[in-house]
């Protein structure tokens, strides 16, 4: 089974879990900036995580043959922190690197004034700079929020087929598969949605325009969760043409549309001796 | 520095000059191709001199670079087009025009003057014709040389210097003079050359003053708008790059004229979609200076990143990439456009740069004009970079501005650096010109260090090693 894994925070995860998505067959993956747990402070903060996201991470994940690719943005919660919204303005230095292949997370946290401009903002953004756009919906109140994150993603312009929209359940799955929008699934130990009540809905909406994801983070979260989807699938009676359409073809063709998805294999990753920026990860130097 | 897009107000004939310069410039063309017509800047006219300065400033305002063109169909004769030639009856009044043309040049600070020869006259035979042309020739080039204006000879269909050849021959046979330069109208090369456009482009590289850009049918002299004919357009815009031409290519459609603002419209955006991706980036950049921070970082993705010497420098160490030499030349084009903000705008790009961004900025140091501020923000980049372990990083900020700049201490240890981490000591721009019996005492320490932990000492110190230990001996 190859997987592209569409949204997780490697960040915040081990050269354990690496290796263990490695193993299942994860050969490239998307990292989408969002928060960190602990609030930041400043726009500096962003500039270090945005670099890392481009630059660190990249070369971690590549050290275990995983293409790594980032989304990055404004996450809706952190918008209503004025000290944190004029990050706004560096975000299309940001927009126009290699690996970055959409704007997002984007959407709302608790749909306050400031999350609308930012949101707005952003859409904005990715229309301009060609990038599709990954919507976060709500943990709270989410029908209402998933409903009105498609009403202002309809008014931005941007075509549906570019917006790709998250942590959907059953009871949000309908308005945004009448959209036009992607829809795409976190499947998560406890909350959010679990392997067979996806393999459900997969039933139920078919294969078409669906992702699924462990939008693993620093929280009760598991990277393997999406190799588990593929495999409650095959169990149900999915093809593996069906899994790979899932688990492989169609993240790459929503990010692909950002023209920046590599995705041919790392030369000999597992030998490579490589440094980032003086850091020997892989400890005893360089030979000579 | 790359070449400017024009259009010719030749194909405008129906506009006052001034209000066919200004639909050329809104257009977002950057250069014009004026053709001294009875309409147009009329050479004979009582009123020129006052004329002259004028128009200087209108294009300085519009942002126009500007090429004489002296093919107006019946301003000497009004009976018979083009006459008299350089070969015909009446050669004088031709001679009369083009050094009207060359003073007219000079004042308003155009590029050149282009002509063409002539077609040869019923009876006369083309020996006789020749030369005429070389007499003719000869005698405006001193006054060429004078006014600092060079002609541009333009083959054209029909006439006695038909092809790039004959062009070419004639020139050798005046002894190739600085003065006298090449035209090349490329649907031209489409109707009439043995070989493609863009290859007749290459073969003029070092001589051409001036490009006329239209569409053309092999065997059928007829200006067609881009896409009517079958000329490579892609292709003669990437030669005309990879020649390194900077003077003006201007669309050429003088049968166009009824409708000439439709025609300059489609023609740019056919000539937009065509420019190679480099050419087309370093014109926004001149147009609007702060599209650089999106274009900087998709150099790469757009030219790759290979080496620019694969064979001897497979990571591109010592002479750079393919996408550092691009966003050198991106850095050029912001460097002309915005010199007031240069260095700030250097510093930002390389403090939310990438590390192929962190290299382009440093590489592109030794080609800018050293300013106080400039070599203030780039020694602090340099310095940075050194700071880091990044290898590439690294290589990328020893070169020639390191050598001009950094002090000799952090120049030192730069160099010891460089050994350390296993840059090459090629990459270190000035290094015999620097090395100093101070760092040879730090690369002795260094290899005895790497000796007595029983590891290899890299071969760069050995040879450094030598080459200072044989010059200090000189010296004793």
């Amino acid at each position: 089974m190859r997987i592209f894994e569409p949204h997780i925070h490697m960040t915040s995860r081990t050269t354990d879990d690496y290796q263990s998505m490695y193993a299942v067959g994860v050969r490239a993956l998307v990292e989408p900036a969002f928060w960190l747990g602990q609030p930041r402070t400043s726009v500096g903060s962003f500039t270090d995580y945005f670099d890392s996201l481009i630059g660190w991470e990249r070369f971690r994940a590549g050290q275990y043959g995983i293409r790594h690719h980032c989304t990055i943005a404004l996450n809706p919660k952190e918008a209503n922190d004025p000290r944190c919204a004029p990050v706004l303005d560096v975000l299309p230095r940001y927009l126009a690197k290699d690996g970055v292949v959409a704007v997002g997370e984007i959407g709302y946290d608790s749909m306050t004034p400031a999350e609308d401009e930012a949101f707005g903002r952003q859409l904005a953004l990715a229309a301009e700079h060609g990038l599709p756009a990954l919507v976060h919906t709500p943990h709270r109140d989410k029908l209402a929020g998933t409903r009105r994150t498609l009403d202002v993603v309809a008014e931005s312009g941007l075509s549906p087929g570019r917006v790709l929209v998250d942590h959907l359940n059953e009871l949000t799955v309908r308005p945004v598969a009448e959209s036009g929008c992607w829809l795409g699934f976190s499947i998560y130990p406890d909350t959010k949605m679990d392997p067979d009540r996806m393999v459900a809905l997969l039933r139920e909406y078919g294969t078409d325009r669906v992702l699924v994801n462990s939008a693993a983070d620093w929280g009760h979260s598991d990277p393997l969760n999406t190799f588990r989807t593929g495999q409650a699938m095959l169990a149900a009676g999915f093809t593996e043409d069906q899994v790979r359409t899932v688990l492989w073809d169609n993240p790459v063709a929503f990010y692909g549309q950002s023209g920046r998805l590599v995705l041919d294999e790392l030369p000999g990753f597992s030998l490579a001796a490589d440094t980032f920026a003086g850091n020997s990860v892989l400890r005893g130097g360089r030979a000579g | 520095m790359t070449f400017r897009l024009g259009y010719g107000t030749n194909g405008f004939a129906d506009h006052r000059l001034a209000d066919a310069l200004s639909v050329i410039a809104d257009l977002g063309y950057t250069a014009v191709a004026l053709t001294l017509d009875h309409r147009h800047l009329d050479p004979y006219a009582p009123e020129l001199a006052g004329q002259l300065p004028e128009l200087a400033g209108r294009l300085d305002r519009l942002g126009l670079r500007v090429v004489v063109e002296t093919g107006a169909r019946y301003l000497l004769d009004p009976y018979r087009k083009h006459h008299p030639t350089l070969i015909s009856d009446g050669r004088e009044v031709r001679i009369d025009l083009l050094a009207r043309a060359i003073r007219i040049a000079a004042e308003l600070g155009a590029d050149c003057v282009s002509f063409f020869s002539g077609s040869v006259p019923a009876g006369l035979a083309p020996e006789h014709a020749w030369q005429r042309l070389r007499a003719g020739v000869a005698e405006l080039l001193p006054v060429a040389d004078r006014a600092g204006v060079p002609l541009g000879l333009e083959p054209e269909p029909g006439m006695l210097v038909e092809r790039l050849d004959d062009a070419l021959r004639l020139r050798t046979e005046l002894g190739e003079p600085s003065a006298l330069g090449i035209t090349l109208d490329v649907g031209h090369c489409v109707a009439v050359e043995p070989t493609s456009a863009p290859d007749c482009l290459r073969r003029a590289a070092g001589l051409l003053v001036n490009v006329q850009l239209d569409d053309m049918r092999p065997g059928v002299h007829e200006h067609l708008e881009f896409g009517a004919g079958e000329l490579d357009l892609a292709g003669c815009l990437a030669a005309l790059d990879e020649i390194g031409y900077t003077g003006v290519a201007a669309v050429e459609l003088p049968r166009h004229s009824h409708a000439g603002p439709e025609l300059a419209a489609s023609s740019i955006a056919a000539l937009r979609a065509a420019l190679p991706w480099l050419v087309r980036a370093e014109q926004q950049v001149r147009q609007r200076p702060e599209a650089i921070a999106s274009l900087f970082p998709a150099a790469g993705r757009q030219l790759g990143r290979a080496s620019l010497a694969p064979a001897t420098d497979p990571a591109g160490l010592i002479g750079g990439t393919a996408d550092d030499q691009a966003r050198i030349r991106l850095i050029g084009a912001l460097a002309a456009a915005a010199p007031d903000r240069l260095a700030a705008e250097l510093e930002t790009l390389y403090r939310y740069g990438d590390d192929a961004e962190r290299r382009g900025v440093l590489r592109a140091l030794t080609a800018l004009e050293p300013s106080t501020e400039l070599v203030t923000v780039g020694l602090e980049l340099v310095r940075d970079a050194v700071r880091s372990n990044d290898l590439r990083l690294l290589a990328a900020a020893v070169g020639e501005f390191a050598a001009g700049h950094l002090d000799q201490h952090g120049w030192r240890h730069a160099v010891l650096k460089c050994l350390f981490t296993g840059v090459p000591l090629a990459a270190v721009a000035g290094l015999h010109r620097r090395a100093d019996a101070e760092l040879a005492r730090m690369v002795t320490g260094f290899a005895e260090e790497r000796t007595a932990a029983g590891r290899s000492v890299p071969s760069d110190a050995l040879a450094l090693l030598d080459r200072l230990d044989r010059l200090e001996r000189k010296v004793a």
